[in-house]
């Protein structure tokens, strides 16, 4: 196994032990062709290790999933950061035009409510998002828990199903730079 | 290694305080169903099914003689045995389990338990890796904890680290 490996694993097993919630697929992608090892030996720590108390993002974030609210808002919220905050700096810091603010606004707000795939928004939303409301892209991912459950029984292979957890879809026309940074990963 | 966690579920458990205690294994189990289906949208679907059981389990007022966290992980081991992005059933997942056979999870206890993992070391080794994996700290604070030189926790660390290798299934 090559020693590049456990050195990853030694790093995140500290960093796990000091509460700090490392990312394991940041660490995969450094593995490169060792990423599949990597992965195992993890996947045993993450069971094997003792279990850090969750930090007050964690706990807002699981009690907002809890209610049936989407955590993306409650860890927005929780800031202080409105809507338009984070439509500003979507605009400003992807260099969007400014006429097309309302559309981005539109996007946001289907993303806050669990109506995107998050597979699907660009890694330059994500960063700038980021700023703002940290851990945004591990909030987005979950949906309130009765959208969960709504997609939980879900018919494999079905066409999405409208409403709440159906997937949202670029306006009619030719796919511009907002739809392509919001619905296929920029 | 667990006395501590085991105790607070139990305390958030006799309470009813549900989002707290599924609040600490949210990192948890979203890292391993990461690490499971290697795909970030899969492996938090998969997530919310076990929390969804979970919930289910505790709102029901499911009592368990095992620990807590033994349930987290085999609802889901379940659920990731049967799992596809979008299936409608896991056809694995148990309607009912018996968590009062807690016998049945002791081997799956050694297994899954760092101190077991670390028990057949060498007593220094086993001090240094415990302070590493289990409180997070770096070399020159473990050297500064025990007493002892630097030069002795990189070697305790390079030796440890080979058997813990071999420990985990490496």
């Amino acid at each position: 196994m090559p020693e590049g490996v456990f050195d990853l694993f030694d790093e995140y097993a500290a960093a796990y032990a000091r509460g700090e919630r490392p990312q394991a697929r940041a660490y995969l992608e450094r593995a490169g062709e060792g990423a599949d090892e990597l992965a195992r030996l993890l996947e045993v720590f993450v069971q094997a290790a003792p279990v850090p108390p969750p930090d007050e993002d964690t706990v807002a974030l699981v009690g907002a999933w809890l209610e049936g609210q989407p955590p993306l808002v409650e860890l927005r919220a929780r800031r202080g950061v409105r809507v338009e905050d984070v439509v500003e700096a979507l605009v400003s810091g992807l260099g969007l035009d400014p006429a097309k603010r309302a559309k981005v606004k539109r996007y946001y707000q289907r993303l806050e409510g669990g109506l995107l795939e998050p597979a699907g928004v660009a890694a330059a939303v994500w960063r700038v998002l980021g700023e703002l409301v940290p851990r945004a892209e591990e909030a987005a991912g979950w949906r309130p828990e009765q959208a969960a459950a709504g997609a939980y029984l879900r018919v494999s292979g079905a066409v999405p199903a409208a409403g709440a957890t159906g997937r949202a879809r670029a306006a009619p026309g030719e796919p511009d730079e907002i739809d392509r940074l919001f619905l296929s990963g920029g | 290694m667990h006395d501590a966690r085991d105790a607070e579920d139990r305390r958030l458990l006799e309470a009813g305080e549900h989002k707290l205690l599924l609040a600490a294994y949210f990192h948890p189990v979203r890292e391993r169903c990461f690490l499971r289906l290697r795909d970030r949208a899969a492996g938090d679907e998969a997530a919310q099914r076990v929390f969804l059981r979970l919930l289910e389990e505790l709102r029901r007022g499911k009592v368990y003689r095992v620990p807590y966290r033994v349930v987290v992980w085999m609802v889901c081991e379940w659920t990731l045995g049967g799992f596809w992005p979008g299936a409608k059933h896991e056809g694995t997942l148990p309607e009912e389990w018996d968590a009062t056979a807690s016998d049945a999870f002791a081997e799956w206890e050694d297994d899954h338990d760092l101190g077991v993992l670390l028990a057949g070391l060498p007593p220094r080794q086993r001090e240094v890796l415990d302070l590493r994996y289990r409180e997070g700290l770096g070399p020159e604070q473990i050297a500064e904890r025990l007493g002892i030189t630097r030069n002795a926790v990189d070697q305790a660390l390079h030796n440890g680290h080979r058997k813990l290798r071999e420990a985990l299934g490496a």
